[in-house]
């Protein structure tokens, strides 16, 4: 109950200050534990211009434990996992580095951040995190490809 | 007495309503952000500082914390700072400042009744006191001595409410002490204020009220599709669209809209098939040009191109316009084929209308006027649609003006391609016709050679034959000789009927030989002359130079 009564603030303080580029709302009306997130791509990225669905769920442990995030959006990112379940985990968002105080915006706020600053070495998709690292350029086409082919 | 009636109170209490959890209230007053636990982001309830960080947080969400982080230790709870992650255990309830416990203690906060109807308004540290002992709409046990049903503490001094009643409105069957609950929010037909415009309303006719009635309710213009931003209240938006351009252009442009999307949904369908057409056009024209083939060899008979640019342009027009344009384009079509002779353009064209017409079938366009009443952005395409104003199409390659001219010049060419290999046919038929008559020459000339050399060997033969007879006859008057001449007469004879005999058979191979020379110069269109002959090497030579 405590859990719920959080998550409501959470989700009125984002309504009441939202943060830029990012529409939330609950995925079902009823259900507090199912965001639906909508975040533009940074400007001055590859992903500029591209709008990326993320679902967050919130365990029930919740804030003890992390939300669990994923890209609904297939996105071309070396800490995304390049298949039907998008997910990232990184930083805060695992298990052992989560801490109770983190709220949603933060994690929100990381993942614009990572959108606009690819964490290679902390890759999911080894192959995309080297192209990143050894030939951007090419990384950039691709990931304004993909946002062309799926993020429109 | 009065400490007796409040344990009572406190003890019936009890049993319905479990104690207040203080991270769930609803706060009044508005605190500092440094009052705020920060895993639980309410202001600390019982809070405790960690051992080594000093960092605060609540009893129970520090304790869950670390419970759902492991970590049981023997020697009481102990794990990492949830804020620094320093390792720390929790420090004595002495080490949590007074003041600190004080200032959460005196926010205010709404009763946890709020939602069933109470108002009050209580410090934090005095709500569990206000639930247990003040709050009228804490449930307690009936007053009524026999009774032991719940009932709420406002509604226990009016005696035992425990029997059975039916709502006014929608007749639900519910005891008594739950009816002002039920009116409050459950009961469907129970009248409500409506926010906006005050009025009252069934409750369960209130969202249509907002939506459809509410006078207060702003609704945007109805030009709001062309532009206008403008919102007003229901019963001011009537006047407003009077005075808004938008709102008067709207009903215009929307129709107009809809026929755009219309036009534009049968030209897709049109490009579509223009596309599959070109298509099989391609095919065609791959099978029947060999590659290496100019293509500079225009066709003679332009005289069925413009019937068919005629018949393409019906069906375009069938195409375009409503069902009415469609027919048209058919008396047209009908016509025009009357007219013409029989030629390969024609069975083209009946494919290509009874390909049209499925579709019109299918996808009819709904009555209205006609496109072509319309004023501007047709023009390009209703150039063509006009009978009068159909410009010729594109000769060779470059751009088309429409797709319709580039099906036309398709056409054209796969004609011009179709003439070119009906010439090229008959030219072949005569080579052919030449090979077998030079053939037919050389065996001629063989057999008349041979039936020479046949002639000359009878005339040997004959020669032969006649002086063995000479030398038989001048033999025969000597007698002394007549048993052995008679010998050799025999054998003369035998001798003579023999090379008569191949003389015959040299004969007959001769007349054998003339009959198929006979029969080769028949073959030959029958000129066995020699004249015959040359002219007919004049021809063949002809035939391989144009060749
Ligand atoms: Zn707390
Ligand atoms: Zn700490
Ligand atoms: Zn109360
Ligand atoms: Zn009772
Ligand atoms: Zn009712
Ligand atoms: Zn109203
Ligand atoms: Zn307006």
């Amino acid at each position: 109950m405590a859990a719920n009564k959080r998550i409501m603030k959470e989700l009125a303080e984002i309504n009441n200050n939202p943060l830029q580029g990012c529409t939330i709302k609950l995925a079902k009306e009823d259900d507090l534990n199912n965001w639906d997130v909508t975040m533009d791509g940074p400007p001055e990225s590859p992903y500029a211009g591209g709008k990326f669905n993320i679902q967050i769920v919130l365990p029930k442990e919740y804030p003890f434990k992390p939300p669990v995030l994923t890209f609904k959006t297939k996105i071309y990112h070396p800490n995304v996992t390049n298949d039907d379940k998008g997910a990232m985990c990184l930083g805060m968002l695992r298990a052992d580095e989560w801490k109770p105080p983190n709220k949603i915006v933060d994690v929100l706020k990381l993942v614009r951040a990572v959108l606009a600053a690819p964490q290679p070495d902390d890759a999911v998709e080894a192959g995309i995190a080297n192209e990143f690292k050894t030939d951007r350029k090419a990384f950039d086409k691709t990931a304004q490809d993909w946002v062309k082919k799926y993020a429109k | 007495m009065e400490e007796s009636h409040y344990l009572n109170c406190k003890s019936r209490a009890q049993n319905y309503n479990p104690p207040v959890d203080l991270r769930l209230l609803d706060y009044v007053s508005i605190y500092d952000n440094n009052l705020m636990c920060a895993i639980c982001r309410c202001p600390f309830v019982d809070p405790v500082v960690l051992s080594e960080c000093d960092h605060v947080f609540c009893r129970d969400c520090i304790r869950q914390s670390w419970n759902s982080n492991t970590s049981y230790t023997p020697l009481g709870p102990r794990g990492d700072c949830p804020t620094c992650r320093t390792p720390a255990k929790l420090g004595p309830r002495s080490a949590t400042s007074k003041i600190l416990v004080n200032l959460v203690d005196e926010l205010v906060v709404h009763c946890p009744k709020r939602d069933d109807g109470c108002k009050a308004e209580v410090r934090r540290c005095e709500v569990q006191d206000h639930v247990n002992i003040y709050c009228g709409y804490t449930v307690i046990e009936c007053t009524d001595d026999d009774c032991t049903l719940p009932v709420r503490r406002k509604d226990a001094a009016q005696g035992c409410l425990h029997f059975g009643v039916s709502c006014l409105s929608c007749h639900k069957e519910l005891q008594k002490w739950k009816l002002e609950a039920h009116w409050r929010s459950e009961c469907a037909d129970r009248r409500v204020h409506c926010d906006m415009c005050k009025s009252s309303v069934f409750y369960r006719d209130l969202e249509a009220h907002r939506k459809e009635a509410c006078p207060a309710m702003s609704v945007s213009c109805p030009g709001k599709a062309l532009g206008c931003t403008s919102r007003s209240k229901r019963g001011h938006a009537e006047l407003h669209a009077k005075s808004c351009t938008f709102a008067k252009l709207a009903p215009v442009l929307l129709k107009q809209q809809e026929r755009l999307d219309e036009q534009e949904a049968a030209q897709k369908e049109m490009s579509r098939k223009l596309e599959v057409l070109e298509g099989g056009f391609q095919n065609m024209q791959g099978i029947l040009y060999p590659p290496g083939v100019e293509t500079s060899q225009r066709s003679a008979d332009n005289s069925l191109t413009p019937s068919l640019q005629e018949r393409l342009f019906g069906s375009g027009t069938a195409e375009s316009t409503t069902p009415t344009g469609t027919a048209a384009g058919y008396d047209w079509t009908e016509s025009a084929v009357d007219e013409d002779a029989v030629s390969p353009a024609e069975t083209m064209h009946t494919a290509f209308s009874s390909a049209t017409s499925p579709r019109q079938r299918a996808a009819p366009l709904p009555p209205g006027p006609r496109p072509a009443d319309l004023p501007e952005p047709f023009s390009s395409d209703f150039d063509i649609a006009s009978p009068t104003g159909f410009p010729p199409p594109a000769t060779n390659g470059g751009p088309y003006a429409s797709p319709l001219h580039h099906l036309l010049s398709m056409h054209e060419s796969l004609r011009d391609e179709m003439t070119r290999v009906s010439s090229a046919l008959s030219e072949l038929d005569g080579r052919h016709s030449m090979q077998i008559l030079n053939e037919n020459l050389r065996t001629r000339e063989e057999i008349s050679y041979l039936a020479a050399q046949t002639a000359g060997l009878q005339r040997q033969v004959h020669w032969l034959t006649s002086s063995a007879l000479q030398r038989q006859q001048g033999r025969s008057p000597t007698p002394g000789a007549s048993s052995s001449g008679a010998g050799g007469a025999m054998m003369d004879a035998g001798a003579g009927a023999g090379v008569e005999a191949a003389v015959g058979a040299v004969s007959t191979a001769a007349t054998a030989l003339r009959g198929a020379a006979r029969m080769v110069n028949v073959g030959g269109n029958g000129s066995g002359s020699g004249t015959g002959t040359g002219m007919r090497r004049g021809t063949s030579e002809e035939g391989r130079t144009k060749l």
